[in-house]
């Protein structure tokens, strides 16, 4: 837990020694030269509300569309999503739908994404999640990484579109910001495991292929990948330019249901990983520290409920002598309320980054969505640890809705 | 020994805590009931990008690309003719 209190101090430093020296450059040059043929995949299952969405950013987007395929995977969808992006296919050549039937489809991202890969011709394959709305020139910024042979693959910045609608979304927004702005930032500056976050990205089509796609049998398909492209002697590259803005859940039940995939899933990246990245001879020392932090992230909360029980315990029994072992765990109760305002001064940096002041105002609000992601990662390895043991199919993608209501925030 | 905390001891850190938390969430709530922030943040489309330099290093010379020459060249064509 110490390690992960520096880490994020270390993050927010080196973020705003990034800025400093950025603003310090007069120009950043981009490679504009670079326009190799690319794929962009949009699993979609049930998106009618938001598929022509990003159906019509993709139409505006500047990159030439002679050398662009859009790929929408119309996921076993029950509701017009297929017809949708029919419409957008009969009159844009460079769009394609692919349908998936019910029974052969539904099964989850990773496997929409695989089905989209077969038929992907380009030389970069880009996922856009169907909820999200790229700025019009994302790909000339993203595809420009790729000059360099070592990049095998690249992240882009993902904006909350529906930041005003509630408290959630505004908390979302807040912690997209410390993600991205800062902790991807950070990662980029310092060469660590810079992550791939399943969307507003994109990988060299040719080393996806040798990696055999995405894994089908782990719920975060995105750290997986990550992994997996670090451990093949690749790196990934971050550009805070290159934004994308998506809708944010806008309860807290619909949060429930995303961040218990994401924990669920990261665990068992970690299970997956873990002894990999440390055997690893294509890793350098921070590289395999950084990765085993970030995957080991998501047992973090779990260990908060265990102390707070000790704690209570301890102080209102008297123990025998044996349990005083226990005693251990009250640094960790002590971290849950003083160390977690690391990652809260590190969202604050990122929203001064962005020059939003009035936003740091409800920065102590983040204390709610941490309580409330005790008991999901608490939940999540529950149920990972059961199903192991009874060695069930713990992979159910339970699909986060989206309502279309960030339409309304997209200024033409 | 155990020591019995003294009931007052309660009061003051139910208060202390209650007030310490009410102070931190004071400004939050104040933004949720009258938001001023201007978010979502606008994202920027467009940003000019300046073409790499092309160069390649030949004997510690800097070898300019042939189209490149040909952009500077016209560019410098616009500038007012100093000798004239």
């Amino acid at each position: 837990m110490t390690a992960y209190l520096i880490r994020h101090y270390v993050f927010t430093l080196a973020v705003l020694n990034h800025t400093s020296r950025r603003k310090k450059a007069a120009v950043t040059t981009k490679n504009e030269a670079y326009q190799p043929p690319v794929s962009i995949l949009i699993p979609a299952h049930n998106e009618e509300r938001v598929i022509g969405r990003i159906l019509q950013g993709m139409t505006k987007l500047t990159y030439p569309k002679n050398k662009m395929q859009v790929i929408v995977i119309d996921d076993a969808s029950t509701d017009n999503t297929g017809e949708t992006a029919e419409g957008y296919a009969k009159s844009h050549n460079y769009i394609k739908v692919i349908h998936r039937k019910q029974g052969e489809g539904g099964k989850g991202k990773a496997s929409a994404l695989n089905i989209g890969l077969k038929q992907a011709q380009g030389e970069i394959i880009f996922c856009f999640d169907a909820d999200y709305y790229p700025q019009s020139d994302i790909i000339e910024k993203l595809v420009a990484e790729f000059t360099d042979p070592k990049v095998g693959a690249v992240q882009g910045r993902v904006t909350v579109l529906n930041e005003p609608q509630n408290l959630v979304t505004r908390l979302v927004a807040l912690e997209r910001i410390g993600g991205y702005r800062v902790d991807q930032q950070a990662r980029d500056s310092l060469g660590l495991i810079t992550q791939f976050g399943g969307t507003v990205g994109g990988f060299r089509r040719s080393l996806l292929e040798s990696l055999d796609g995405w894994d089908e049998s782990i719920l975060a398909e995105d750290t997986d990948l990550t992994f997996r492209v670090y451990l093949a002697g690749y790196k990934i590259r971050y550009v805070n330019d290159a934004e994308c803005y998506e809708e944010a859940v806008e309860n807290w039940r619909d949060y429930w249901k995303q961040r218990y995939r994401w924990a669920k899933g990261h665990m068992q990246c970690a299970f997956k990983h873990s002894l990999k990245v440390l055997k690893s001879s294509n890793l350098r020392f921070r590289e395999k520290l950084d990765g085993l932090l970030l995957l080991n992230v998501y047992f973090m909360p779990v260990l908060v409920p265990l102390s707070w029980i000790v704690g209570v315990l301890l102080f209102f029994s008297h123990p025998p002598q044996w349990f005083s072992i226990f005693w251990a765990l009250i640094p960790f109760s002590l971290y849950s309320f003083v160390g977690n305002f690391a990652p809260f001064f590190e969202v604050g940096v990122g929203v001064y980054l962005d020059g939003r002041t009035r936003a740091y105002w409800l920065i102590p609000l983040l204390i709610f969505a941490f309580l409330y992601n005790v008991p999901i990662c608490t939940k999540a390895l529950a149920d990972l640890l059961i199903s192991k043991i009874l060695g069930k199919n713990c992979n159910h993608w339970d699909k986060t809705v989206h309502t279309g209501n960030g339409n309304s925030y997209i200024i033409n | 020994m155990r020591m019995v905390p003294n009931p007052m001891t309660f009061i003051v850190l139910f208060l202390g805590v209650s007030s310490f938390i009410l102070i931190m969430l004071l400004p939050a709530f104040l933004e949720l009931k009258k938001p001023r922030d201007a978010g979502p943040r606008t994202i920027m489309n467009n940003i000019v990008t300046i073409p790499q330099l092309p160069t390649i290093m030949e004997d510690e010379k800097i070898v300019l690309d042939q189209a490149l020459r040909q952009k500077i060249a016209s560019i410098i064509a616009f500038l007012p003719n100093l000798e004239a």
